[in-house]
């Protein structure tokens, strides 16, 4: 049973040896920016318009007029009616006023594939957290009270579970991964923000997917020969922990700073 | 000589009318600010222009600026704000207003807006702005009231939770008259 295991976890990590240095790196070129042209030091230093004194007391004053907006084509330069200045006065450049189908196209693609790659990544907290709780169960127990006591072997069941969640936590790792790798990047744009931490600790929980389970895999090899568990299989336990640290820590960091107001309505 | 006098008061007279009569926009902050049960977002940009006409007691302003000059601070977050605007289609919210010349030295300056952005153009009436004076130029600041639903944008969601409707936008603009 143990041997059928470990070659389960062996096939498990060809497929992931060959999914994750490329996920690692392009993870990490995919970090996704954009153009600006204020800073946020800018940003910071403004102060905050003031709020109109009648839209408070008459806030039915400035509601919009009608309802069902008008759909307009692509924007171009109205020619200017009368007095009426038009938007070729102003002076912008016809890059910025003109419309870009194929750019629009790549933004929906991206926005399409990172939802994805959120939803995965949410769902993968689940057999990352199971694996977690059932590895209690895939690890020799030692009797304190005994010493020199022949160490418990975990039971097969116990072994194998642990391996199975972990293996389905690598593999829609790596689906999660490929949703960021494949979605496609907005030239001219720089990493700011929440974006760049989420991005860099893929440096961490990338090489820890990776290590993780071949780590796994050579302790229960270890087991299997009735050996002590030594050298860097030994380590299993603090990569597996420093991976599922840093995963959480990319998962918060993308939606941070988080303002908790769940008992307001919509 | 007394009729090339009157001649120069005149001219003088016109040219300072003609001066007042037309206004350029020369700083402005233009900030948006969207509300989810976990999130408080707000993006903002400097990067408006604008012109003013004034003639015959009335006077029409345009002011637009590019989609992809606001900043949130997070280039991620923005991306997505212009994937959901539309913003590549419709790189720019342009706003015209028609009013009354003498509303320009009221302390509440009440507009009707007429604005385009995401493909959609929506009406505001009676938006109150302060009217502060410094020297020769005018700051102009105020909050329209938008929503997502006038432009028909598909409010973005996290953990399945929309943001809400409301998506108020706030604007100080300092106008210098020519």
């Amino acid at each position: 049973m143990r041997t059928i295991t470990v070659q389960r976890c062996a096939t498990a990590l060809t497929g992931l040896l060959l999914l994750s240095p490329f996920a690692v790196a392009q993870s990490a070129a995919t970090a996704t920016p954009i153009t600006t042209t204020a800073s946020s030091s800018e940003i910071a230093a403004l102060p905050d318009a003031p709020v109109p004194v009648a839209s408070q007391s008459a806030p039915q004053a400035s509601q919009p007029q009608t309802s069902a907006p008008q759909q307009s084509t692509p924007q171009t330069t109205p020619p200017a009616q009368g007095n009426q200045p038009s938007l070729s006065d102003l002076g912008f450049s016809q890059e910025q006023t003109q419309a870009n189908a194929q750019l629009q196209a790549r933004l929906n693609q991206r926005t399409h594939d990172l939802k994805v790659h959120q939803t995965l990544g949410l769902i993968t907290l689940a057999p990352l957290v199971a694996t977690i709780a059932v590895s209690g169960g895939a690890t020799q127990k030692h009797d304190r009270n005994t010493p020199g006591a022949t160490p418990v072997e975990p039971s097969s069941a116990g072994v194998d579970l642990h391996a199975a969640l972990g293996s389905t936590t690598v593999a829609m790792y790596a689906a999660t991964a490929w949703y960021a790798i494949r979605a496609p990047k907005i030239p001219g744009t720089k990493p700011k923000g929440a974006i760049r931490l989420h991005r860099d600790l893929v440096w961490i929980h990338g090489p820890g997917m990776v290590l993780t389970p071949i780590l796994g895999a050579m302790a229960l090899h270890q087991e299997n020969n009735n050996e002590k568990i030594h050298g860097i299989a030994s380590a299993h336990a603090v990569v597996a922990w420093t991976t599922v640290l840093a995963y959480t820590a990319s998962a918060v960091s993308i939606s941070w700073p988080l303002h908790l107001k769940f008992w307001e309505h919509q | 000589m007394k009729s090339l006098g009157v001649i120069l008061l005149v001219a003088t007279a016109v040219a300072s009318a003609h001066a007042q009569n037309q206004w350029t926009l020369t700083q402005s902050s233009i900030t948006w600010h969207i509300t989810h049960p976990v999130h408080e977002v707000e993006g903002t940009s400097h990067a408006a222009k604008g012109k003013g006409n004034c003639s015959a007691g009335t006077c029409d302003f345009l002011i637009a600026v590019p989609l992809n000059t606001f900043s949130s601070g997070d280039t991620n977050r923005d991306l997505h704000m212009l994937q959901t605007v539309r913003g590549a289609q419709f790189p720019m919210v342009v706003v015209r207003t028609h009013l009354p010349q003498s509303e320009l030295t009221a302390p509440t300056v009440h507009a009707d807006l007429e604005i385009q952005f995401a493909g959609q153009t929506a009406h505001y009436s009676n938006v109150p702005f302060t009217r502060t004076q410094h020297g020769a130029d005018v700051e102009i600041a105020g909050t329209i009231p938008a929503t997502c639903s006038d432009f028909k944008i598909d409010r973005p969601s996290f953990l399945t939770i929309p943001i809400h409707n409301e998506i108020p936008v706030k604007v100080d603009l300092t106008w210098h008259p020519q």
